[in-house]
């Protein structure tokens, strides 16, 4: 790891924000481990490691990063991106660029932590490239502020190649999401896969907007877009799920489950199903409402208050 | 004692229990037999409380104290619990947590493997999550084990042979034989005449009513010869499946 002097202090801080949204310190200290930390608009520690190429620079308000798995490569330890925002208000953009190439192999673990931010706005703009036959998996958890003055931008364009596979999951459930704006659209071409599950927990005035979209271009494409958003207090969340069905043989299955709690949520969820081509198949589930009131009876039949039963449901379903 | 007294209960204007009298004394092993769409399982969940089932006449009486307008959790603080005919999912929750109630109840891992043990399913179980990846019958296994969990003074098994292989009768007699063995009285609520012949006390339900009670034995020679073919509850079958 190698950490700019001037910024060893900061680094401290950004670690200790970084352990509160659950990540391990040690992992981003380890010389083994590729990783990326960044700290309001500037990079404050990077290390690669054999088979990654991490190319890095400023831009106004942030930072920009192109990350490239090699060919071929099969990144044992997951690559670490720490980014953390230690004022109390601002404007943070980061522009990450991945592309992992033919056959390689990798997962990054991200967490995004603002525990001390009043008003900021992160906008995270993302390309990603899943190359012929390769392997990506990228989670991303989120830890914000109490005040719910974080608004969190977030656009990301994925495109997987032939026999691609592509994971990606997004958290944002142990603190408040503030005002949240996630949009994802994947391209899968020939064989490709992919899987996105977000899961988010709305507290007091939240707002919540996710929009997936699973372009099935390529034959026998499949491709799943699962979300669970729990919406309690005054939370207003709108989510948009899509897939087209465009090639032979491709599969798509899109999923909503909104939990709402309390009177006065403000919750909607749009599925878009679109086949252009007769031999493509897309499925759909979606719920919103309280809990399951079976699951209910079940837990307080066994001495659960039904707070405590609402609260053991919400959190399985979160896991 | 737990009782129901003189108990009618009507759901979407159709009467489903009519002037409905039962006694459950404490320790022992009871079986309700009927028929389905009897009205056995509006019977369970009339004893636990659940908001859908409120008698409209009678009530339901525990060591005499009338506990009719008290809701599931209060009943279950009384002592008071049932395993669902449906064992439903828990998506993300293990076994484990499941069991032992997310620490709510103070319980080891080796009690947990006990149980798990009990109702024939081994330790791995502990780990794997309630969802979609287990099938009924392995759901329905588990919902026995967190019986034994409880440690509770009354324990009503509705249908626990629903979904569950003949091969595992033998896994419910013992289950109501343990829970019995601590002291508990277990109601179990069947359409299987062979589960009564691990009871002390068997009723037998028709049309919403008690039909006849007595010697297990008795009852269920009764029934096997009786019940079959019988056109009585279709009416209300259709009511509850309305629900």
């Amino acid at each position: 790891m190698r950490i700019t002097q001037n910024y060893s202090k900061e680094f401290e801080k950004i670690v200790e924000a970084y352990e509160k949204s659950g990540g391990e310190a040690s992992k981003i200290l380890d010389k083994r481990v590729a990783s990326i930390i960044i700290s309001g608009d500037k990079i404050i520690g990077l290390n690669s490691v054999d088979g990654v190429e991490i190319e890095s620079g400023k831009m106004e308000k942030g930072v920009w990063a192109k990350i490239k798995i090699l060919k071929g490569k099969k990144i044992e330890m997951p690559i670490h991106l720490c980014t953390g925002f230690l004022g109390k208000e601002g404007e943070q953009r980061v522009n990450f660029d991945f592309n992992v190439e033919e056959g390689a192999n990798v997962k990054f673990i991200s967490h995004c932590s603002f525990p001390w931010s009043k008003k900021l706005t992160h906008k995270m703009l993302a390309t990603v490239r899943v190359g012929k036959n390769a392997s990506m998996i990228y989670e991303d958890a989120h830890f914000h502020s109490e005040s719910g003055g974080v608004t969190l931008i977030s656009d990301t364009h994925a495109t997987i190649e032939e026999g691609g596979r592509y994971k990606n999951s997004f958290e944002l459930v142990k603190t408040r999401v503030g005002a949240l704006k996630v949009k994802m659209d994947v391209d899968l071409k020939e064989n490709a896969t992919a899987e996105l599950n977000s899961k988010v927990r709305g507290r007091k005035d939240d707002e919540i907007s996710i929009v997936e979209t699973l372009g099935l271009n390529g034959r026998n494409a499949h491709g799943i877009a699962k979300s669970t958003v729990i919406a309690t207090d005054e939370t207003r969340a709108r989510i948009v799920n899509e897939a087209f069905g465009n090639a032979p043989y491709s599969k798509g299955h899109i999923e909503c489950n909104e939990i709402t709690k309390g009177n006065h949520v403000d919750v909607s969820t749009l599925p878009v199903l679109k086949v252009t081509n007769d031999l493509s198949e897309l499925t759909h589930e979606a719920s919103i409402g309280r809990v399951n009131s079976k699951q209910l009876n079940t837990l307080m039949a066994k001495g659960m208050s039904e707070e405590e039963a609402t609260e053991f449901i919400i959190k399985g379903l979160l896991r | 004692m737990l009782e129901l007294k003189k108990v009618g209960l009507s759901l979407e204007e159709k009467p489903i229990l009519k002037n409905l009298n039962i006694k459950f004394d404490d320790g022992k092993r009871y079986v309700v037999l009927g028929n389905n769409g009897t009205g056995k399982s509006t019977i369970a969940n009339l004893i636990m409380g659940v908001e859908k089932y409120k008698p409209q006449v009678g009530g339901v009486y525990l060591d005499g104290k009338d506990i009719t307008s008290l809701g599931v959790y209060e009943r279950a603080n009384l002592g008071i619990t049932i395993a669902f005919q449906e064992s439903v999912r828990f998506e993300g929750i293990t076994t484990f947590d499941y069991l032992t109630l997310g620490g709510k109840i103070k319980a080891s891992y080796e009690d947990a493997k006990w149980a798990l043990k009990s109702a024939g399913l081994n330790a791995e179980y502990l780990k794997r999550r309630i969802d979609d990846s287990l099938s009924g019958g392995e759901r329905k296994r588990i919902e026995l084990a967190s019986m034994l969990m409880l440690k509770m003074r009354y324990v009503i098994l509705d249908e626990p042979d629903s979904g569950i292989d003949m091969m595992s009768l033998d896994t419910i007699s013992r289950i109501i034989n343990i829970l019995n063995s601590s002291g508990t009285t277990v109601i179990t609520i069947t359409h299987r005449e062979e589960i009564a012949k691990n009871s002390d006390y068997a009723y037998l339900i028709c049309s919403g009513t008690v039909l006849k009670e007595g010697a297990p034995a008795d009852i269920a020679s009764y029934y096997k010869r009786t019940c079959d073919n019988c056109g009585h509850p279709n009416e209300i079958i259709e009511s509850v499946e309305r629900l």
